[in-house]
């Protein structure tokens, strides 16, 4: 695929010969297998389910899961989508004071999601339920375990792209960093809508 | 969407109002989730109805992230193809693992 690569108000654009960012296109196809990743991580899950049911040592996630914390945890995440859209919007009108407050919030959101899910194991383990204590442990352990994982990820990506891009935040080349780190972000709370659903409610 | 928009260049993009209009019909979704989880544990509606709607709602919350948060209405269509793409292919990995193994016990017991 060739690339043709333009100069603009002194930023460097990256086009492929689709008429697209390649950095854009690059992460949509990261998210597109994150996807396929995070569905083999629920149907583990569910395939494991009615094994853990007739096993000995067999834990029943209603009386683990907590729906209070959770839906708090599920709240933290839906508002950081807003203030990261928020900031790339402030982005993109040069509003630097605007993207700076909104960034930040969506970083320390992001942290208090952590803290919450750090909080949730922390008291998971003490009522017994741990990644070897059975299959619901393991499944339940590795899924939102790895999505916490991406959420950190997440808050290092963000702050990474603050810090580059917060002197001239309008430029089409941090304009474009800021949304391609917001479609991380998204995609990770994407996942949470799936797991908050599939794994907490079902 | 047109009295809620800024112009950017070539592109057209929605205002922070309109935002915050999806954020709020999000958190109504979640409350309504939470609300029929709760209500339903008095077993008022039968499981597979409850599971239907939980399915519906969580459906047009990650329709709504991804088409208006992530922006992919309106996006270049190769953007589509490789999100799409890959959701089809789970959601049908997901759907006949659980048409094959919903109630076997025997994998990996």
């Amino acid at each position: 695929m060739s690339e043709l690569t333009t100069r603009t108000h002194g930023a460097v654009a990256h086009h492929t010969s689709l008429g697209v960012d390649n950095r854009k296109l690059g992460v949509w196809a990261f998210i597109g297998s994150e996807t396929l990743f995070f569905a083999t991580l629920i149907t583990t899950y569910f395939v494991f389910a009615p094994v853990n049911r007739a096993r000995p040592d067999f834990q029943d996630p209603r009386e683990f899961l907590d729906i209070e914390l959770t839906t708090v945890l599920a709240s933290i995440l839906l508002a950081s989508s807003l203030t990261m859209v928020l900031a790339l919007s402030a982005s993109r009108r040069g509003d630097r004071r605007s993207f700076t407050t909104w960034l930040l919030a969506t970083v320390g959101l992001g942290l208090a999601f952590i803290g919450g899910q750090a909080y949730e194991f922390n008291h998971l383990y003490h009522e017994g339920l741990t990644l070897s204590s059975s299959l619901f442990g393991t499944t339940f352990f590795v899924l939102t375990g790895f999505h916490g994982t991406h959420v950190a990820i997440g808050v290092i990506w963000l702050l990474s792209v603050f810090f580059k891009v917060r002197a001239y935040p309008d430029s089409p080349e941090n304009v474009m960093d800021v949304e391609i780190a917001g479609l991380y972000w998204h995609f990770v709370d994407l996942v949470w809508v799936a797991i908050f659903v599939l794994v907490y409610l079902i | 969407m047109a009295g809620h928009s800024e112009e950017h260049g070539a592109h057209t993009h929605p205002s922070d109002r309109f935002y915050w209009i999806v954020a709020g019909v999000l958190a109504v979704v979640t409350a309504l989730e939470v609300g029929l989880f709760i209500v339903n544990e008095q077993h008022l509606i039968a499981k597979w109805l409850e599971v239907a709607l939980l399915l519906i709602l969580s459906t047009i919350k990650g329709a709504a992230v991804v088409m208006f948060f992530m922006h992919l209405k309106g996006d270049a269509g190769i953007f589509k193809f490789v999100f799409l793409v890959p959701l089809a292919f789970a959601t049908t990995l997901l759907l006949s693992f659980m048409v094959l193994f919903s109630e076997h016990v025997g994998i990996a017991g």
